[in-house]
C-alpha cells in the first residue's frame, strides 16, 4: 500500500541530484565533520601505536624499574640507595623475577689520546643485556666472570665510540674513565628511534649511545669505593605479571624503609597503561570536538531541510492529493535528509582517509586507518541526518493539503 | 442509477481567530454513478470548500458523507489517503503537476502511493497518456508543455487509478478557449466512456456540458438544475 522505503531512497537521490550545488553545499559541514572524524580517529590509532612501540623499544612491558622517589624529601633521612646485601635480599623475595640487574651511574670523564668526552657510566650486571634487550654489537657484554673478577673492563654506545675512536676499531683498546684505565670490550649496538616530539634529537633514543657500561662490581671496588647503589631494574615473566611484581617489589622496599617512599617502583606495563590513559582523555575531547562540528553541519542540513519543505509546499499537497499518507511524506524527507548526510559521510571519509598521509608529514606521527572508522564515520552521519531531519519531516508530514494546494 | 455520493447537512467551519466563519451552511447532495455534475457559484461561496470535503482533502464541521455507500466524514487520515488514491482523481486550474518530474513519473505518482510495481505502473501511465493524445511527451518536463497540455497530463493522472469519481476545479479557468474546449472534451468522453465527473466553476458555459448544474450561494444550495442531455462528443 505505502510508498516502499527503496521508493523512498530513490526519490531522495533524484531530490539531492535535481539540486546538486544546493546539496553538496548542505553537506559541507558533514563532510569537514566526518572527515575531522576519521583524521581524529586515526591519529588516535597512530599514537597508541606508537607509544607501544617506543614501550617496546625501552625493553618491553615487563620491566619494572626501581630509583630513587625524587619527590619525596626524606625527613628521617632514610638511605635513598641500596646496599649488595640489601640487594641480596630483594633478589632472594623475588624468585618469579626473570632478570634482575642493579645498576649505579656516575658522572665522568672518557679520555682517549688526548680526545675527552663527559658521559655517564653504569656499573651493571650481565643481566642488563636480557632486562634491556640491548647488547654488544662489536666485541661482547659484560659476563659473570668480569663481575666475580672486577675485571677493567667498559662496554662503550656508538656515540662515545665516534667521539673517542672516529672510525678505528676500539676493541683491546685502553681507555680512561674517570682515573682508571680499562679496556674497551665491546660497543653497544646503536639505538634509534625516530622522535616524534615537536622539540629535541631527531633520535628518540640517542641518550642511550652516550652511555658506557662496567662490572657493577669494578664500579664498587675500584672505582667510587662505596657499597651504594641508587636503582634497580627487574624483569617479570610477562607484561601481565608486571603489575603484580611492582606490588610486591614495593611492599619489600618499603619495609626496609621504615615504611617511607624513598623508592618509586615503576612497571613499564603500568606506565604504559597510564599514557594509554591520559591519551584516552584527549582523544575524548578530539572525539567530541569532532561531533560538535557534525551536529553543527547537522543544524545546517535541517535549516536548509525547512527551507525546502517551504519550498516544496505545494509539491508536498500535490503527493497527498493523490493519496501520500502521512507517514509517506514523512519517511520522503526523513530518507532524503538521512541520504544527504550518509553522501556526506561518505564524501568526508574519502577526504579524510585521502589527508591521513599529508598529515602523517606534519606531524610527523603515522596515522594509522581501520575499517572500524568507516563505520563509526558512516553510523555517526546517518545519525545526524536522522536527528536533523525529524523535525522537518514531521512538519512536512503535518501539512494540510488544502492551504498547501494553495501556496504560491 | 446506484447513488454514489451522497451528503446530508454538511456544515464546515473555519476558525479565524476567535470569530467562526461559516462555509457550507448545511448541503444536500445525491450524486449518481456515471452523472457529469457542474457546482457553480461566485467566488466565496463554498464551492470548492465542498470540492475539498468530496474530495476527501478536507473534513466537515457537522453532517454526513458517504461515498459508495461508505461513511468518510468520521474516517482516520490515513484512510482517507487511500480513499485519495483509489477512489478520487484530481484536476485543478493551476494543473499541479511536479515540476522536476517528466510526464510519465507525474502520471505514476497515484500508482506509487498505490503500490504498483514500477512495470505495472509504466503500463498504465502510458495507457492512460496516450488516451489523452500525449504517447509522444512521455519524458517531456511540465514547462516544455503548453496549458492544454500540461491539463491533459492532470487528466491522465486523475484517471490512472480509474477513480469512481473525477473531481476538476475550473479545469479551463487558466486556459484559451481553444484548449478549454480540448479539455471539456475529454471530460465528455470520459462522462461517455462512463466516468462520474464533478466539475466546479463559476462559468456558465463550461456548466452547460453538465447533466446537472447545483448553484451554491453562501454556504447553501440556492437551485439544482438538470439540464437537457446534450450530445456528449458536442463541442463549441
Amino acid at each position: 500500500m505505502a510508498i516502499s522505503l527503496k521508493e523512498s531512497i530513490i526519490v531522495g537521490f533524484s531530490d539531492f541530484w535535481s539540486r546538486k550545488v544546493r546539496s553538496l553545499v548542505t553537506i559541507m559541514g558533514i563532510v569537514l565533520g566526518t572527515m575531522s572524524i576519521i583524521v581524529v580517529l586515526a591519529l588516535m590509532k597512530g599514537i597508541n601505536a606508537q607509544t607501544l612501540a617506543w614501550m617496546m623499544e625501552r625493553g618491553g612491558l615487563s620491566k619494572i624499574s626501581v630509583y630513587e622517589n625524587w619527590n619525596y624529601d626524606n625527613p628521617l633521612n632514610l638511605r635513598d640507595y641500596f646496599t649488595w646485601r640489601e640487594l641480596e635480599l630483594i633478589r632472594s623475595l623475588v624468585p618469579e623475577a626473570k632478570y634482575f640487574n642493579p645498576q649505579e651511574r656516575e658522572w665522568v670523564k672518557f679520555a682517549y689520546e688526548g680526545k675527552e668526552y663527559r658521559s655517564a657510566v653504569y656499573g651493571v650486571l650481565p643481566d642488563f643485556k636480557y632486562i634491556e634487550e640491548w647488547d654488544a654489537d662489536q666485541g661482547r657484554f659484560i659476563s659473570e666472570f668480569d663481575v666475580s673478577q672486577s675485571n677493567d673492563v667498559v662496554v662503550i654506545g656508538t656515540e662515545i665510540k665516534n667521539e673517542l675512536f672516529g672510525s678505528k676499531d676500539p676493541i683491546g683498546e685502553f681507555i680512561t674513565v674517570h682515573i682508571r684505565r680499562l679496556q674497551v670490550i665491546g660497543v653497544m649496538k646503536h639505538r634509534f628511534m625516530k622522535n616524534s616530539g615537536p622539540v629535541g634529537n631527531e633520535n628518540g633514543l640517542a641518550y642511550m649511545n652516550r652511555r658506557a657500561f662496567v662490572p657493577l662490581s669494578t664500579m664498587i671496588h675500584k672505582g667510587t669505593g662505596e657499597d651504594n647503589i641508587g636503582s634497580f631494574v627487574v624483569k617479570a615473566q610477562d607484561a601481565e605479571s608486571a603489575p603484580a611484581l611492582r606490588e610486591k617489589l614495593e611492599s619489600i622496599i618499603l619495609n626496609l624503609r621504615q615504611g617511607k617512599p624513598v623508592f618509586r617502583v615503576e612497571s613499564a606495563q603500568e606506565e604504559a597503561e597510564q599514557m594509554a590513559k591520559n591519551q584516552r582523555t584527549f582523544q575524548v575531547i578530539f572525539f567530541v570536538i569532532s561531533i560538535i562540528s557534525l551536529l553543527v553541519g547537522g543544524i545546517v542540513i535541517a535549516n536548509i531541510m525547512l527551507a525546502t519543505i517551504q519550498e516544496r509546499t505545494r509539491e508536498i499537497g500535490i503527493r497527498i492529493t493523490v493519496g501520500a499518507r502521512r507517514i509517506d511524506i514523512f519517511i520522503q524527507f526523513l530518507v532524503q535528509t538521512i541520504v544527504v548526510t550518509i553522501i556526506g559521510g561518505i564524501l568526508g571519509i574519502i577526504v579524510g582517509l585521502s589527508l591521513l598521509d599529508l598529515v602523517s608529514k606534519f606531524i610527523d606521527i603515522k596515522l594509522i586507518a581501520g575499517p572500524e572508522m568507516i563505520i563509526i564515520a558512516l553510523a555517526v552521519s546517518a545519525g545526524i541526518g536522522l536527528l536533523s531531519g525529524l523535525i522537518p519531516a514531521v512538519i512536512a508530514s503535518k501539512m494540510d493539503p488544502v492551504k498547501a494546494l494553495r501556496y504560491e | 442509477m446506484a447513488e454514489l455520493i451522497k451528503v446530508k447537512a454538511l456544515k464546515k467551519e473555519y476558525k479565524m481567530g476567535k470569530i467562526t466563519v461559516p462555509a457550507l451552511n448545511g448541503v444536500d447532495i445525491t450524486i449518481n454513478e456515471g452523472e457529469f455534475v457542474a457546482i457553480m457559484g461566485p467566488s466565496g461561496s463554498g464551492k470548492s470548500t465542498l470540492m475539498h470535503i468530496l474530495g476527501c482533502l478536507d473534513t466537515p464541521t457537522a453532517g454526513f458523507y458517504s461515498l459508495e455507500n461508505e461513511e468518510v466524514s468520521n474516517m482516520k487520515k490515513s484512510k482517507l489517503a487511500a480513499i485519495r488514491n483509489k477512489q478520487i482523481g484530481f484536476v485543478f486550474q493551476t494543473f499541479n503537476l511536479l515540476p522536476h518530474m517528466n510526464v510519465q513519473k507525474n502520471v505514476e505518482l497515484p500508482l506509487m502511493y498505490g503500490g504498483y510495481s514500477k512495470r505495472k505502473r509504466s503500463r498504465m501511465a502510458k495507457k492512460v497518456l496516450s488516451e489523452v493524445g500525449l504517447s509522444e511527451r512521455l519524458k517531456h518536463k511540465p514547462s516544455e508543455l503548453s496549458g492544454g497540455q500540461r491539463q491533459r497530463v492532470a487528466i491522465a493522472r486523475a484517471i490512472v487509478n480509474d477513480p469512481a469519481i473525477i473531481l476538476a476545479d475550473e479545469p479551463t479557468g487558466n486556459l484559451d478557449t481553444n484548449s478549454g474546449n480540448d479539455i471539456l472534451g475529454i471530460f465528455s468522453e470520459l462522462h461517455a466512456q462512463g466516468h462520474t465527473i464533478i466539475i466546479v466553476t463559476h462559468d456558465s458555459y463550461v456548466a452547460k456540458r453538465a447533466d446537472k448544474v447545483i448553484n451554491i450561494v453562501d454556504g447553501l444550495i440556492q437551485e439544482i438544475e438538470e439540464t437537457q442531455k446534450t450530445d456528449a462528443t458536442a463541442g463549441n
